[in-house]
């Protein structure tokens, strides 16, 4: 196996719009999932029982089959009954679907985890069931899912390679390419690797510095 | 929905489920066997260019898609000199990919063991190695039961990525019968219905593992008391 540097330089700029894409789907997937997750997890916690057990039918199916399925379907079946996205926003919505499935599990799991006794002891301080929840719950809360939750956003940034079948042309799909056209291989998944490090190491910081600015 | 087009593919649909649970089977115990020992080093700390080595794996594996991973062993390996079919391919992302998250499971399991434990066996005049195998283990096994599971229903869902290399699992199958007759919402609903059923199956069987494992611990605390 050589080794190409010449031509690792020359493929750096397509490999890196196309980075530049994969960072938008990431980021926009990562935003849209967490405020879907908690509206969806105040509607499971708060809301009825019909509320309750469709967001549960919901997140069992998000976590029951695979996000390429979700992508087929959101790609396939949308356009059926008239609502046509274009490949990057299909992306999107498949891809918020699954974190947001993933992120309500989380963030019902770390409000469990948050003891009875500080509900209790908010109504005795007479703080209304709002302001509890706001109050002392939720901070509490946020600070357990946090872990678990880098680790799904990490897990959702990987998926958005698989929107490379639904021809968005983010990371791995252009890499693919650049290996078809010239037939080098160990270059372009070297840079492809280094590159998907870098997204999810920066998340990994990130989620360590609130982390580390939220102990007390 | 036609129910009836559903009943009338599963015969091509089956054999593609039979090559999934196949590719998660056994991509999960060639992970097994290469991630717990590995994850038991790490635990143990028995040299730090190990340690160091099996943590760097273990980003690299974290940090990358699976799809990505694929496409490496599918162009790398024959690179390397290593011809091998798509399933045997897939077997190899699928496990490279699966050892790295059970190395952490491993070893968060070990090290969530108390320090009385191995202070009590030592007492008891148990070499390290036997502390180990009938002490440690037995209950870090139990604890890495629920991530286990997790990690093979991932294993499941990422199995159907192998379609990219023309491994021909469900998700494959279920394509191509699209890409023939233009049935989307069976054949999705149908692949859905099928992995759901595979995942589902494996973390029930995990639960009845850990309910049966821990009663069984219990009974041997029980009667060594």
């Amino acid at each position: 196996m050589s080794f190409d540097l010449a031509f690792m330089l020359q493929i750096f700029p397509d490999m890196v719009r196309a980075f530049w894409l994969s960072v938008q789907i990431s980021v926009i997937t990562v935003v849209i999932s967490v405020c879907m997750g908690i509206i969806l997890t105040a509607a499971r916690l708060l809301g009825g029982n019909i509320a309750r057990y469709s967001i549960i039918g919901f997140v069992e199916f998000t976590r029951g089959a695979p996000p390429l399925v979700h992508i087929s379907i959101i790609y396939f079946l949308l356009p059926e009954f008239g609502i046509v996205f274009n490949e990057f926003w299909t992306g999107v919505v498949a891809l918020s679907l699954i974190g947001a499935g993933y992120s309500v599990e989380i963030f019902r799991g770390a409000i469990d985890a948050v003891s009875f006794s500080q509900l209790d002891a908010a109504k005795a301080l007479g703080l209304s069931r709002l302001q509890s929840f706001r109050l002392v719950l939720l901070p509490q809360a946020y600070r357990l899912s946090l872990p678990p939750l880098t680790n799904e956003l990490a897990n959702v940034i990987k998926a958005t390679s698989l929107l490379s079948v639904i021809s968005v042309n983010e990371l791995t799909k252009v890499a693919n390419d650049l290996i078809f056209v010239h037939f080098v291989v160990v270059e372009v998944i070297i840079q492809l690797t280094v590159l998907y490090l870098v997204i999810v190491g920066l998340l990994m910081l990130l989620s360590k510095h609130l982390e580390a600015r939220l102990k007390f | 929905m036609d129910f009836i087009f559903i009943m009338e593919q599963m015969p091509r649909l089956l054999p593609g489920l039979m090559l999934t649970i196949q590719l998660s089977l056994i991509g999960f115990l060639i992970a097994t066997i290469l991630g717990v020992p590995f994850g038991i080093i790490r635990a143990y700390q028995i040299s730090p260019y190990l340690s160091f080595s099996i943590d760097f794996y273990v980003f690299v594996v974290r940090g990358t898609p699976i799809l990505v991973q694929i496409y490496a062993a599918y162009f790398l390996l024959p690179l390397a000199g290593i011809k091998l079919s798509p399933f045997w391919i897939g077997i190899v992302a699928l496990s490279f990919n699966s050892a790295g998250y059970q190395i952490e499971i491993t070893r968060a399991a070990i090290q969530s063991i108390e320090k009385g434990q191995y202070e009590g066996a030592f007492s008891l005049g148990l070499g390290k190695i036997r502390t180990l195998i009938s002490i440690v283990f037995p209950q870090a096994f139990l604890r890495m039961l629920p991530p286990m599971a997790n990690e093979m229903s991932n294993l499941i869902k990422a199995s159907s990525v192998l379609s990219v290399i023309t491994v021909f699992e469900l998700h494959k199958a279920a394509n191509a019968i699209i890409s023939d007759s233009f049935k989307f919402l069976e054949m999705l609903f149908a692949q859905a219905v099928l992995y759901v059923a595979f995942v589902v199956l494996m973390t029930q069987f995990s639960i009845y593992l850990e309910k049966r494992i821990g009663t069984k611990l219990q009974i041997k605390n029980f009667s060594q008391r």
